[in-house]
């Protein structure tokens, strides 16, 4: 019997586009973190500033607090900031890593207003049995990782099967560039520590219920100008995040705690500016399943979710600030034949003033069904919002309590198809064009001193193509990837006197253009992989007076493997920046130049 | 070829020329090319204008030079990038001309990274790049001798609880090598420099008391002037008296003998205070901008702009010069024309007003770059 677990909410966003990482390419990324995968391979853009430093993310045109990111269902985005530093998401570690694109606000709640990432831990209790690897990977600039990771599936017993996975993490960034500068930009002199640990355990009992244990613990620190014991600015981040949930009988119960900790200092570390965050969080979830007779299906799941919010933040006055907020949903899909349609509907409650009401509707079509070939239609309009995060209500002075929470109205269209002229070849073709509109977007307005206010309404459209082909033969598989992003994200309000020089021009970081392309060829455990990422310019200022040049960064990539009596070794080999391209970061430094890695991961068995 | 000859002919010009210099020059340089057949010399795109200071916003690392001719409302934007093909990676701090090269003092928001581009007067092409440990958060740069400046640098600053831990310092500069050859040790927060004579007049903004006085034949403080908190000295007026702002209060000093003559608190607000002080035209004048952040109206910035005389014995700061709030305020040497930025936001083009210096009506405005705080007339 398949169990339907509850952690997936996409599965509720019919009419929307998903894109699931593929499991090779994680595997190939497992010494880089997600947003240099995402990069290459989907139109999502990030605000890098490299070395280990912070990387945000602009999906659709939207800012870095537009995208949730969930692990195993939970939103993690940092509730300070209300953003995530993807440059701390590792591309190991996760056994699934979804893109949702658009509005996911009815199934995922606040901050899906361009898209989400979903993370997931998923048991392998099928595997049963110890296995282990150990990675090692060397990189320029004397930055080097460690990693180890062990899974395990027990012997199904008549109690029940235990599964779980341990994986470690250590990630020194020294950032010894042999330059100062490159064409007379600076290197931004910098180091950066990324250590984590994972942990999951399963175990499904004879009924069939399934109780998980995730936890996931993090120790970043980033610090600029290490070297001037005056000037040296150190930000350091912790995050604790532990989530118990039991699933059977179509209910599921769940409850989690996240902490987030963050301390910035300059000059002396040992007095830094401390900020804490804990959310206990409580989900109870129930599904309805039935059939319309024929091969009709129906589900419809309602929850409910709670949040008690505990901060206390220098920056706030230092006090300790509660707050609870609520959630309240019922998701529903109808699937027959050809045809998937969903209604959702969300409602959140925050303390003090409640988010707007979030439905959602969408629809997938197979139009032309063949043995080779298959046509997909799909469409979706659906509303999102996002709550103020913790800074924009409770920052001294600069805060605004009264902030109204964003809200944005997506609707998408798209076809997809997929076609295997021959057993060997496997083409896909997707194309998506998306409009979405976001009100009341929040803005540290420098004319208030910057303090924070709805004044902005955002209008993100645009056109996403993306092909893939693939070629296998025998031991031999020859692939591609390449697709395009086309993205027109500006403002529409006038709401000061010098607006009328910003309206309808392009928001700062966000490229207008982007492609990316990816092609590799591998032979048994043979590989070799060439990517390339295209952006045109990208404006720094509002009225688009200024901007940073284009980019194009190509990285080569080859991994072989490597017989030691009866272990398996993968050696990785890797050139970023292949031609050597200057590109700026958006405080105008250099990102580095061409720089190698390589990579060993040692595997049992 | 002769490039000498060239440079001679490029060297900075006082900033009120007369007429017939460029004229003179044209044909000097006609004839020269005619003569030798060789090239053509370089063209000086920025010879007679205004040259705007955009000051950028912090971590974009964005400042930048513009240049409005005067009879035009059209800017030329960017121009040491137009120049170089790179741009100048930081905040627009300070500039100054002396003796054919143009000082720009840039504050970049990563510890170490600040530094002095010397340029080329008029076409901006960069001669070299002074940089940390050198120059560390420089503020100010004034001419003190022939190929000679003084760049004030507040040195590394730390945290908020104790942002100068260090003192402040001038760097000596020599532009004929392009070299630091000395730095010389002032107050915490070393800001406004003003040169009367053999003399440098140092302000400072660590909360220190003292204006310090440079000598500039020795490179060496000769002396310590006890004015109240934090005292920036403005420049000489007509009269050629010394005028230093300290703690809402100017005063006015005898610039020999340094003796104060009066001290005059500016208007009797409790919540606003001047800045962007300038002399007005032929420095008979003071004008300044008197603002604060209303709390009562989330902290917009509010204020107006105000004028009082140098003979005058108080400053009410009732009456606006101009009703405006501005983020810069020059004056050109040459006719007198005000010139005053606006900020919009730091993240899109400001403007530059003109304003009429006997009506103070609006001439016209010119659109620059970001945040327009200063302005250097050539």
């Amino acid at each position: 019997m398949v169990t339907v677990r509850a952690s997936a909410p996409e599965r509720f966003l019919a009419g929307q586009k998903l894109e699931r990482v593929d499991s090779a390419a994680l595997q190939q990324f497992r010494f880089q973190n997600l947003s240099d995968l995402l990069a290459f391979q989907t139109p999502l853009v990030f605000k890098n500033y490299g070395g280990g430093q912070i990387s945000t993310v602009s999906f659709r045109g939207t800012s870095p607090n537009h995208t949730a990111v969930l692990w195993n269902g939970v939103n993690v985005n940092q509730p300070m900031t209300g953003q995530t530093d993807f440059s701390g998401l590792p591309a190991l570690g996760f056994d699934q890593v979804s893109v949702q694109y658009g509005s996911g606000g009815s199934a995922v709640g606040s901050d899906a207003v361009g898209g989400s990432l979903l993370l997931r831990s998923l048991p392998t209790y099928a595997q049963q049995g110890v296995r282990a690897s150990v990675g090692y990977g060397e990189a320029s600039f004397q930055n080097r990782q460690m990693q180890a990771s062990v899974q395990f599936a027990g012997r199904p017993t008549p109690a029940g099967q235990l599964a779980g996975k341990t994986t470690l993490y250590n990630h020194q960034f020294n950032n010894r560039y042999p330059y100062r500068e490159r064409g007379y930009y600076f290197m931004e002199p910098s180091n950066a520590w990324q250590r984590g640990l994972m942990q999951d355990f399963f175990w499904r009992n004879r009924r069939n219920g399934q109780w998980s244990l995730n936890a996931w613990l993090t120790d970043y620190a980033v610090t600029v100008a290490p070297a001037d014991t005056l000037g040296r600015e150190r930000t350091r981040t912790q995050g604790y995040r532990l989530l118990a949930s039991y699933e059977a009988d179509r209910w599921t119960v769940r409850a989690g705690w996240l902490r987030d900790v963050l301390d910035y200092a300059k000059a002396d570390f040992s007095k830094p500016s401390h900020s804490l965050t804990d959310r206990l969080l409580t989900r109870l979830e129930r599904e309805l399943v039935g059939s319309w007779g024929g091969e009709s299906l129906w589900q419809v799941r309602v929850g409910a979710e709670v949040v008690h919010y505990r901060t206390r933040v220098d920056g706030y006055g230092g006090q300790l600030i509660t707050e609870n907020r609520a959630d309240v949903y019922a998701l529903a899909r109808y699937q027959t034949g050809r045809l998937t349609a969903s209604a959702n509907f969300r409602q959140g409650f925050v303390m003090g003033f409640n988010p707007p009401p979030t439905p959602s509707l969408g629809i997938d079509y197979t139009l032309v069904q063949r043995d080779r070939s298959r046509l997909n239609a799909r469409a979706s309009v659906g509303r999102s919002y996002r709550v103020p995060t913790l800074n924009e209500r409770y920052w001294k002075n600069l805060g605004n309590p009264d902030l109204r929470p964003e809200h944005g109205l997506n609707a998408e269209v798209g076809l997809s198809a997929r076609i295997q002229p021959t057993a060997s070849w496997l083409v896909t073709v997707d194309g998506t064009a998306y409009r979405n509109r976001i009100d009341d977007w929040t803005y540290w307005n420098p004319d208030r001193g910057y303090r924070v206010e709805n004044l902005q309404q955002v209008l993100a459209r645009g056109l996403e193509l993306a092909t893939t082909a693939t070629y296998t033969q025998k031991h031999w598989r020859v692939g591609g990837r390449l697709s395009y992003g086309l993205t027109r994200s500006s403002q529409l309000r006038a709401y000061d006197v010098y607006a009328q020089n910003i309206v309808g021009k392009q928001l700062p970081y966000v490229p207008v253009h982007t492609t990316s392309a990816m092609a590799y060829t591998q032979y048994r455990q043979w590989r070799v992989t060439l990517l390339t990422q295209l952006q045109s310019r990208r404006y720094s200022t509002f009225d688009n007076t200024q901007y940073l040049p284009g980019i194009v960064l190509t990285d080569l990539m080859a991994s072989a493997p490597v017989r030691l009596g009866g272990l398996r070794l993968q050696v990785q080999g890797q050139v970023n920046n292949l031609f050597d391209a200057l590109i700026l970061n958006v405080k105008q430094n250099a990102m580095p130049g061409r720089n190698y890695a390589l990579n060993v991961i040692l595997t049992t068995p | 070829m002769n490039q000498s000859f060239l440079n001679r002919n490029s060297r900075p010009i006082s900033p009120v020329r007369t007429a017939a210099f460029p004229v003179a020059m044209a044909l000097a340089s006609a004839l020269f090319v005619t003569a030798c057949q060789t090239t053509d010399p370089e063209p000086s795109p920025y010879e007679q204008g205004v040259i705007v200071l955009n000051s950028g916003n912090f971590t974009d690392n964005n400042g930048t030079l513009s240049f409005v001719p005067r009879n035009s409302v059209t800017a030329s934007t960017n121009i040491f990038q137009q120049a170089n093909n790179r741009s100048l990676i930081g905040g627009m701090q300070g500039y100054t001309e002396i003796d054919g090269k143009g000082v720009i003092l840039v504050d970049n928001s990563t510890a170490g990274q600040d530094k002095v581009e010397i340029v080329e007067v008029g076409t901006f092409k960069s001669l070299a790049t002074l940089a940390a440990p050198d120059i560390e958060n420089p503020r100010h740069v004034v001419q003190v001798a022939p190929n000679k400046a003084y760049i004030s640098c507040w040195g590394a600053t730390g945290d908020f609880s104790n942002f100068y831990p260090n003192p402040g310092y001038i760097a000596v500069v020599d532009l004929a090598s392009r070299k630091v050859v000395k730095k010389i040790t002032v107050s915490k927060g070393a800001e406004r420099l003003v040169a009367n004579g053999s003399e440098v007049l140092v302000g400072s903004d660590g909360g220190e008391k003292d204006l310090y006085v440079v000598d500039v034949t020795t490179d060496e403080v000769k002396q310590k002037i006890t004015l109240g908190n934090n005292p920036r000295p403005i420049g000489l007026d007509a009269n050629g008296q010394l005028w230093v702002y300290s703690a809402n209060e100017m005063i006015r000093m005898n610039a020999q003998n340094k003796t104060v003559v009066n001290r005059m608190r500016v208007g009797n607000s409790t919540a606003k205070s001047p800045s962007h002080i300038t002399f007005g035209p032929n420095r008979q004048n003071i004008l300044f901008v008197y603002s604060f952040y209303d709390a009562a109206d989330g902290y917009k910035q509010k204020g107006e702009t105000y004028s009082f005389s140098i003979n005058d014995t108080s400053i009410p700061a009732t009456t606006p010069y101009i009703n405006r709030l501005f983020s810069g305020l020059g004056v050109d040497p040459r006719d007198g024309t005000i010139y005053a930025g606006v900020t919009p936001s730091y993240k899109q083009s400001g403007f530059v007003l003109r304003f009429n210096p006997t009506t103070a009506r609006l001439i016209d405005s010119v659109r620059v770059e970001i945040a327009p705080s200063g302005f250097y007339f050539r």
